[in-house]
């Protein structure tokens, strides 16, 4: 053991030396998030306010009707009012950019509306994501104007507006604060971490194993008195650790993002994170440590069988849709939590960190998902010990 | 002292290796090394003298425990390769012409961890540290990253590392490949001082000028088999050609061994 200990601080130290493996556990773990959020939310709060104060350019036909809607509409902030020959050509300005909207009104508006009917009103947009904003903006106009409209109407009739409101209704919403954000948190939270997990693993794996390959010290390390076993298991260590800690660090990063740079409320804040209580924190990485000890086996086991470091990182790359798509499919609602998706790895987990947050997990398939996950683990064990025995290997 | 009998050891070849190499069609393995015996006596140097390709680290590695034999044995200090591997090389020293270092570590953190690698205690460990980097005045750099060394003491490195558990077998493999004279002459030095003190020292080589600085004994190798193994003073007595390089050549055109 203590000869294992030697070969995994040296196999440790040697690893932090290099950059690309401290960037890959530190640095992009850590900033990942607070990047992601911080860029994110700057720029759909700026993407906001710009559509919000931008003037748009409207045009509108009243078609014989009294121009209420047009005086309504000059008295609204960031419109402008445009004048417009036809309909025709005012969807050729629509279509070609060069005017926002235009509201059409039907014939009849005024003569339907004074009798108490409903009056039609066309809104004609180019309605995509981008100009979602302007939309709204519109539609609220629209909606004001109605409102005015029925006030109108009920001050006509010497009635209140309330009397059309026959009933009223409240959401008492019963499900605890698990049960709402487990479903989101408990997706994200696993597949997050399975992410970083493996990327973390990635490059230590193949710097100790093709890197050492290529770099010539790995004959003269066998040449020491200790096992291949001994030596093996000093690099799977250092492997599990940097994938472990990758995924630590970027809950860290997480933590700082949603704490101290997006715009989440406080309470929402506190109540993501009353979910994630010590216990469930442990019991993640409980669960990640078997799925870890597979990551290491793996790639070091592909990265032994490469003869460069760069042809290691080509065999090793296309592992990582095979490690997204189950974590990211675990994350979709509706997936269900059995004995069949308990035992594929990595959906396992994320399906399993979800029945947890959300409370109610069955044990039986709680315990199917650990058995599994060893058994995966120990399958990559023997795959990497014998991969690692293989004199074409080491020597290939 | 290293007993070699009958060594053989043939390589599987991959399809990749049959199509890149040119191997033609229902080959499927090589012979690398075919039936090769020899001793390695302590006090001596013993040469193993062939072309590329020879088969010359094949053998090396075998004895170092790096590659087990197909067929035959090899005993290192009375230990078998194969049934006693961690013996072995608890008391051999492996030095190549490609051996390379951590570059990330400095020269004391290489030679502790060979060092604890050879489970040396920590009173030995330093006064054999002391004592080598005495010799080789290497305190300077101690503290330095192997990586921002010069190839000359990156060399002096490597062979601290090869000598620090003092082994009694060293085996050097085309030590000097691509070194300076400076640098040659070091390794030249330490395989000397290795036999003054006794140890069993092998070491291949293509460079007929070493082979007559160095050789005790000598065995010549072409294509997995030995053409000649005795001592170099046999081999120099007997010549048919005027100088050792146009022998070593007649040699290697003999089909059958050669030796007295």
């Amino acid at each position: 053991m203590g000869i294992v200990l030697t070969v995994f601080r040296k196999e440790l130290k040697d690893s932090l030396r290099d950059r690309r493996t401290l960037f890959m556990l530190v640095v992009l773990p850590l900033l990942m998030f607070p990047l992601f959020i911080g860029l994110t939310s700057s720029f759909i709060a700026s993407h906001e306010a710009r559509a919000q104060q931008r003037t748009m350019s409207v045009a509108v036909f009243m078609q014989g009707n009294e121009p209420g809607f047009s005086d309504y509409l000059l008295e609204q902030e960031s419109v402008e009012l445009v004048e417009v020959e036809d309909r025709a050509r005012a969807e050729e300005l629509v279509r070609s950019d060069s005017l926002d909207a235009f509201v059409v009104f039907a014939e009849d508006f005024d003569e339907v509306v004074g009798q108490l009917g409903t009056g039609h009103v066309d809104l004609v947009m180019k309605v995509t994501e981008d100009n979602d904003i302007q939309r709204r903006r519109l539609q609220g106009v629209l909606t004001g104007y109605a409102e005015l409209l029925r006030e109108r109407r009920f001050r006509d009739m010497d009635m209140d507006v309330s009397v059309c409101q026959v009933l009223e209704f409240e959401t008492v919403n019963l499900a605890t604060v698990q049960e709402r954000f487990a479903e989101v948190a408990g997706g994200i939270l696993p597949y997050m971490f399975v992410i970083f997990c493996f990327m973390g693993a990635m490059y230590p794996a193949i710097d100790l194993a093709a890197g050492e390959k290529e770099r010539g010290t790995l004959e003269t390390l066998l040449t020491s008195p200790i096992g291949k076993m001994q030596i093996l298991a000093g690099k799977v260590g250092v492997v599990i650790l940097t994938g472990i800690t990758s995924a630590a660090i970027s809950f860290i990063g997480l933590y700082a993002g949603v704490r101290y740079i997006s715009s989440i409320p406080p309470e929402l804040f506190d109540m993501l994170m009353s979910i994630l209580r010590p216990g469930t924190v442990v019991f993640l990485i409980t669960l990640l440590f078997p799925l870890t000890v597979f990551f290491a086996s793996i790639l070091l086991s592909l990265s032994f069988t490469a003869r460069s470091y760069k042809e290691a990182q080509s065999k090793v790359g296309p592992l990582m849709p095979v490690i997204i798509v189950p974590a990211f499919i675990g994350m979709l609602p509706g997936i269900g939590f059995n004995a069949l998706t308990a035992v594929i790895p990595v959906l396992n987990v994320t399906l399993a960190t979800k029945q947890i947050l959300a409370g109610g997990a069955d044990p039986l398939l709680i315990g199917l998902v650990y058995l599994s996950l060893v058994v995966y683990a120990a399958l990559g064990l023997l795959i990497c010990a014998r991969t690692f025995s293989r004199e074409s290997v080491i020597f290939g | 002292m290293i007993e070699v009998n009958d060594l053989v050891k043939t390589f599987k070849l991959s399809r990749r290796q049959r199509r890149e190499e040119g191997w033609p069609e229902g080959v499927h393995e090589i012979r690398a090394v075919d039936g090769v015996t020899f001793s390695c006596m302590p006090g001596r140097i013993f040469t193993l003298l062939g072309p590329n390709g020879a088969g010359k680290t094949t053998i090396l590695r075998m004895i170092a425990t790096l590659m087990k034999p197909t067929s035959g044995s090899i005993s290192v200090c009375g230990f078998d390769t194969r049934k006693q591997p961690g013996e072995v090389r608890a008391r051999i020293g492996f030095l190549t012409g490609s051996t390379k270092l951590y570059d990330r570590l400095t020269v004391s953190e290489l030679i502790r961890y060979y060092a604890d690698l050879h489970g040396m205690d920590e009173e030995l460990y330093q006064e054999r540290r002391n004592e080598l980097f005495d010799l080789l005045d290497m305190n300077d750099c101690a503290g330095r990253r192997i990586g921002k060394l010069s190839s000359g003491m990156k060399q002096k490195v490597s062979i601290v590392r090869t000598v620090i558990h003092d082994p009694d077998v060293m085996i050097f493999d085309e030590p000097t490949t691509g070194l300076d004279v400076i640098t040659s002459r070091s390794i030249i030095d330490l395989i000397h001082r290795c036999t003054d003190r006794g140890r069993t020292v092998i070491f291949s080589t293509h460079i007929m000028s070493e082979v007559s600085r160095l050789a005790d004994d000598l065995a010549i190798l072409h294509r997995g088999r030995l053409l000649f193994n005795d001592t170099y003073e046999t081999f120099r007595r007997n010549m048919a050609e005027s100088s050792v390089e146009e022998e070593f050549v007649r040699v290697l055109g003999k089909e059958e061994p050669e030796w007295a």
